[in-house]
């Protein structure tokens, strides 16, 4: 029974297979990837869990692999993300492929000795909503989740989709031949429609829209599709309330909230890769010339204050000085160990996970698309996709503008074509395998890296009689700091600390039993001293869990 | 023997009163109406003394019980530590849906210390329900309006305040305050048992405060030059976790005011922010409330203290927030008349006047919700002898000796501190200072109540009037009828339009098949606004307070026509033609 039931599926799959074009076989589906992440744990048990964080609206899970050893969350940290937006695809199998070449080679020396120091936490998919959508029949670019949502604020959800009109399972663009069109051919590439330039005396011959048509009869098309929010807009920074797709209030999502907690939950985690449309990896940010932040609005009363916590002036915009040092860093090993060349053109949407991975979770944070065509500067992207893709022999890319009968515009001429949905974010097949590996080369370079403390200059003076004197210095070894600057002032790191443990009939006569140790820069390190009456062996710890703990004992005589 | 008797005497009393109130009202005989109150109520409450969370519920309950008609008790969620988020919905249940009228909320006691918040939703609830079958105003009111009524939105900390007597702002949930991995494990310490957390003060010779020579309980700073006698450590506690700072990391240690969806900004700009809007129980349940009620037009949401109506903006120029010309002549308006309601209270704009607020209550019920709302902050010093010269510490201290025969002081006392060595621990007592003495605390809590009644009364009152029918060639009626709102607030908030939050507000037109439909803008010129989709379903993107919208239809057919408007947050109305 059950063999009689495999052979069809069997079967179908092939069907499925045969259809699908060649780059797509190399991008797995959900249900594909789901089993592939389970498997993995399979395969290593020592060093690897998955669990389920939660379920989205559209029913899917949001998986995470953690693959360290021993005390993994009380070791330095990091998190890789995969699908950050959901037209992304590459993101989901770059976090992926990292996960897999990682446990590959977790038996060899390199990265046994690093997963001694640093635990992953993977996270491949955070949109598995819209990344589906890739692997559908019909296929369009889709960042939003599967929550009914009212786009166009109609007060009607989700009733004006797109629709395949030359039914070729692709949304590409509709032309209408029209006087009253703002759109002609491009001067660079006669297939790519751009706006007509009045100050060169052009005049539009096209309206142009989304392909589809419009359900809603507001003149508007194909403005309130399925769905949904975009987990890419659905964060705290800079989130625009009553956004177009960034959900009712800040981390209103199942799958954001339960990305967001897991990661505070976490607080060794000190850095977050992320894959998507932001990127500071081609691109180092560049921190603010004058102040960093907003001023705060003069008030008639003081702020409440407590001493525990430090306000920042105003609210945080740009890069910190300290984070833009290893940003610059980062950025450059970036292009030196994967090859890339240039910058992709810079995206910032507000809310999204890049920024608020760095300015409210207060991580290191880096993020690129990962594969892109660089344009010159003032010149159609599209273009130099096109232009690329005919180098590449690429020849399905393109949907030819053709004629088609459209009832919205029943006696125009309509033509339906354009660059095909993912073609421009998904990189040709043949290079996948290339750019997967480079990454997970760059990842685990940066994570060795990692900030890391030692006991210098360890001294004990006996200063007379049983009175003891200890001086050390707590060096951080590391490149990173122990926390980002960015995360010095936020709840949500730990601050270090370096306690003593003393024996029976000693005593501390000056210095603190717990003390505090303020954030340290790679390289940088800070000194303490403590005079101690009483002979035997003082246990002294350092750190907190973002560092790793790391103690000695001391032995007075 | 007499003895007995007396005890007799005492018990059957008592059962007596206790029957009564469980039952119904008391003896009439036995009381004269003063003006503005029920003489007789049915459940018997009174306003000089707080709340636990037990007594509250049992409030609640006993309401809901004796005004079936009236009251709906339901739970909107549960608290960190399980306990149920108590609302009262209070409407003429006979007369429309309760959500279909338009809404007003009233919640306290967000944070925890401010508890009196709780005390006023409470006597408001009580008071509209025992003065129903009296009082006319009331009973139109309740035929038009439905009341939500959160008596405490924190029970958990209420319930931690009233009975252990640490102050935390917060809610329960765990917090590590001092960021070193152990969650609330350096809270205050209720070093003398007495369930308050008092002052600490040690003798010291290099002390910068002295005892006033007008009333010895009371510490003063001493002028420059002059040496001091005692030092001031602080409150009650110990350092529990030896780590060199005392009180660092107590329960909970957020601000559940800082924790709302719009305009929210994290802990390091925000101080009592956590890791995201509503990262609290409590708050999940009363946004849930919310987004399931967006009747709701107008709302109140309780603190203490220093006698302000606050009012929004939270944030310089609003962040996420719409405030326009309109909505501020309303807002004022109401406000000032809350300043003379209220004796003793300002309006006052947050940001401004205050301090800048991100991610406050207030931001959501304006922002989110597209409501009329005030936070008004409990209790000021102006009410100890309604003399605005006398506020201050001092005045406190003469207040509180003359009228409340020292009640609320804990005289200093010697104990012997862990690290400090020999203190005393005194002051007043955590029921003083901020919360309304017991003798204050009905009056404060009736003129609230009235300033919510009067807000909740502003809001849209929508009527149909002037049907007309009007025979066209053809066999074509021309239909026109005036939509009106006949109170202050609008049915929509700037913000509200702006971001397109409630749909606008519907006029159907029924008894005939509709050909056309138009807004008349101007009679006289003929000059209309078509709309040409679905015009037996017009809409008017809003009524503002007592705005008049003609509009007009050509209908096909019938001879008796109604016309109907369907508000989110104006409610229904609806009239026929002759």
């Amino acid at each position: 029974m059950k063999i009689a039931l495999r052979y069809p599926v069997f079967f179908y799959m092939l069907i499925i297979c045969n259809l699908q074009l060649n780059s797509q076989n190399l991008y797995s589906n959900y249900s594909s990837m789901s089993q592939n992440i389970y498997k993995l744990e399979k395969e290593y048990p020592s060093v690897c869990t998955v669990n389920s964080l939660t379920k989205t609206a559209g029913g899917k899970e949001i998986l995470e692999i953690t693959i360290g050893t021993g005390d993994k969350n009380n070791k330095p940290g990091i998190a890789v993300v995969g699908g950050v937006e959901g037209n992304y695809l590459l993101g989901v199998e770059i976090a992926s492929g990292f996960a897999a070449a990682l446990l590959k080679e977790s038996d060899s020396p390199d990265i046994k000795s690093l997963l001694d120091k640093v635990t992953f936490y993977i996270l491949p998919n955070v949109s598995p909503d819209a990344t589906e959508q890739f692997f559908s029949k019909l296929k369009y670019e889709r960042n939003v989740n599967c929550r009914s949502t009212d786009d166009d604020r109609d007060f009607v959800s989700d009733e004006d989709p797109f629709e395949d009109l030359n039914n070729d399972g692709y949304i590409t663009l509709i032309r209408v031949t029209d006087p009253t069109g703002s759109f002609v051919e491009s001067n660079e590439d006669a297939r790519i429609m751009v706006p007509a330039d009045l100050s060169k005396g052009e005049k539009g011959k096209y309206l142009v829209f989304s392909e589809g048509i419009d359900n809603d009869k507001d003149g508007k098309y194909n403005e309130d599709g399925e769905g949904g929010v975009n987990f890419n807009r659905n964060f705290t920074f800079n989130y625009e309330s009553f956004g177009l797709n960034s959900g009712l209030y800040p981390v209103s999502e199942p799958e954001t909230k339960a990305v967001a907690d897991f990661l505070f939950d976490r607080f060794n985690i000190y850095t977050v890769f992320s894959f998507g449309p932001q990127d500071n990896l081609g691109q180092p940010l560049k921190s603010a010339e004058g102040p960093a932040s907003q001023p705060r609005p003069q008030t008639r009363r003081g702020q409440y204050r407590r001493p525990a916590m430090s306000e920042a002036d105003g609210i945080i915009t740009s890069i910190l000085k300290s984070d833009e040092t290893i940003n610059k860093m980062v950025s450059d090993r970036y292009h030196e160990i994967t090859g890339a060349k240039g910058a992709p053109v810079s995206r910032t949407t507000r809310g999204n996970f890049m920024d608020w991975a760095y300015f409210h979770y207060g991580r290191y944070s880096f993020s690129t698309p990962a594969w892109w065509i660089t344009a010159e500067k003032g010149k159609s992207p599209e273009a130099a996709f096109l232009k690329y893709a005919d180098s590449k022999k690429m020849n399905d890319v393109f949907v030819p503008w053709a004629e088609i009968k459209d009832p919205d515009f029943a006696d125009k001429k309509t033509e339906v074509g354009g660059i095909k949905p993912f073609v421009m974010n998904t990189p040709p097949a043949d290079t996948l395998g290339d750019i997967v590996k480079n990454n997970y080369k760059f990842i685990t370079a940066i994570a060795s890296m990692h900030p890391e403390l030692e006991f210098l200059d360890m001294k004990t003076e006996n200063a007379g009689e049983n009175l003891f004197r200890i001086t050390l210095h707590v060096h951080n070894k590391g490149i990173f700091a122990t926390c980002a600057e960015i995360g010095d002032d936020n709840m949500f790191t730990r601050i270090m600390r370096i306690s003593l443990e003393l024996q029976q009939g000693q005593s501390i006569i000056s210095g603190l039993k717990v003390e505090r140790i303020k954030r340290l820069e790679g390289g940088q390190s800070a000194e303490f001293s403590w005079l101690i009456l009483g002979k035997g062996t003082v246990k002294v710890t350092a750190g907190a869990v973002n560092t790793g703990i790391i103690s000695d004992n001391i032995s007075l005589r | 023997m007499i003895k007995n008797l007396y005890k007799l005497i005492f018990f059957s009393s008592l059962i007596s009163v206790l029957l009564f109130q469980n039952t119904a009202a008391q003896n009439e005989e036995f009381f004269f109406r003063a003006s503005g109150s029920p003489s007789n109520p049915k459940v018997q409450a009174s306003w000089n003394r707080y709340y636990t969370y037990a007594g509250l519920v049992d409030l609640c309950t006993k309401l809901a019980a004796a005004y079936p008609g009236l009251v709906t008790m339901e739970s909107a969620g549960k608290s960190y530590q399980g306990r149920d988020i108590v609302v009262l919905t209070i409407t003429d249940k006979k007369v429309s849906q309760p959500d279909k009228k338009p809404g007003y909320w009233i919640d306290g006691n967000i944070h925890s210390i401010e508890l009196q918040g709780t005390e006023m939703a409470l006597y408001t609830a009580w008071y509209l329900c025992e003065m129903y079958n009296d009082n006319e105003f009331i009973k139109q009111l309740l035929k038009d309006k439905t009341f939500y009524i959160a008596p405490t939105i924190n029970p958990d900390a209420r319930e931690y305040f009233t009975a252990v007597g640490v102050p935390p702002r917060s809610g329960l949930v765990p917090r590590d305050n001092d960021r070193d991995g152990l969650y609330d494990e350096d809270g205050y310490d209720d070093l003398n048992h007495d369930k308050n957390i008092s002052q600490m003060r040690r003798k010291s010779p290099n002390g910068d405060y002295k005892t006033d020579p007008k009333d010895p309980r009371r510490m003063i700073h001493v002028e420059p030059g002059e040496k001091g006698e005692y030092e001031l450590l602080g409150y009650e506690g110990i350092d529990n976790d030896g780590d060199g700072l005392v009180n660092e990391d107590g329960p909970g240690g957020y601000d559940g005011n800082r924790d709302w969806g719009l305009n929210w900004q994290p802990n390091y700009i925000q101080y009592g922010a956590d890791k995201y809007p509503f990262s609290f129980p409590e708050n999940q349940a009363v946004r849930d409330f919310t987004l399931k009620h967006r009747n709701i037009t107008g709302a109140q949401t309780f603190h203490n203290s220093a006698g302000m109506i606050l009012r929004g903006p939270s944030v310089q120029g609003g962040g996420a927030e719409v405030y326009s010309r309109e909505d501020d002549e309303v807002i004022n308006t109401i406000g000032k008349k809350g300043e003379l309601m209220l004796p003793g209270y300002k309006l006052v704009t947050v940001w401004k006047d205050m301090y800048p607020v991100w991610g406050g209550e207030l931001d959501w019920w304006h922002g989110e919700m597209g409501c009329f709302v005030y936070s008004n902050e409990l209790w000021t010093p102006y009410l100890m002898f309604y003399d605005s010269t006398k506020t201050d510490d001092a005045a406190e201290y003469e207040f509180e000796k003359l009228l409340l025969f020292e009640d609320s002081f804990i005289p200093w006392q010697k104990y012997q501190h862990p690290v400090y060595g020999e203190i005393e621990i005194g002051g007043f007592s955590k029921n003083f200072g901020r919360l309304h003495p017991g003798f204050m605390l009905e009056t404060d809590a009736h003129r609230n109540a009235a300033f919510c009644i009067y807000n909740a009364w502003q809001t849209p009152k929508l009527q149909v009037t002037d049907v007309k029918v009007r025979k066209l060639q053809g066999g074509l009626s021309e239909v026109t009828a005036t939509i009106e709102n006949t109170r202050m607030i609008p049915t929509h908030s700037s913000g509200n339009l702006q971001y397109r939050i409630d749909p606008p507000d519907y006029v159907f037109l029924e008894g005939g098949k509709v050909l056309a439909g138009m807004i008349v803008r101007d009679k006289d010129m003929n000059v209309n606004e078509e709309q040409k989709k679905n015009p037996s379903r017009m809409e008017i993107s809003n009524l503002s307070g007592y705005e008049r919208v003609d509009l007009k239809w050509v209908v096909k057919g019938g001879s008796k026509f109604t016309i109907r408007v369907e508000s989110i947050k104006g409610g229904t109305a609806s009239a026929q033609s002759d």
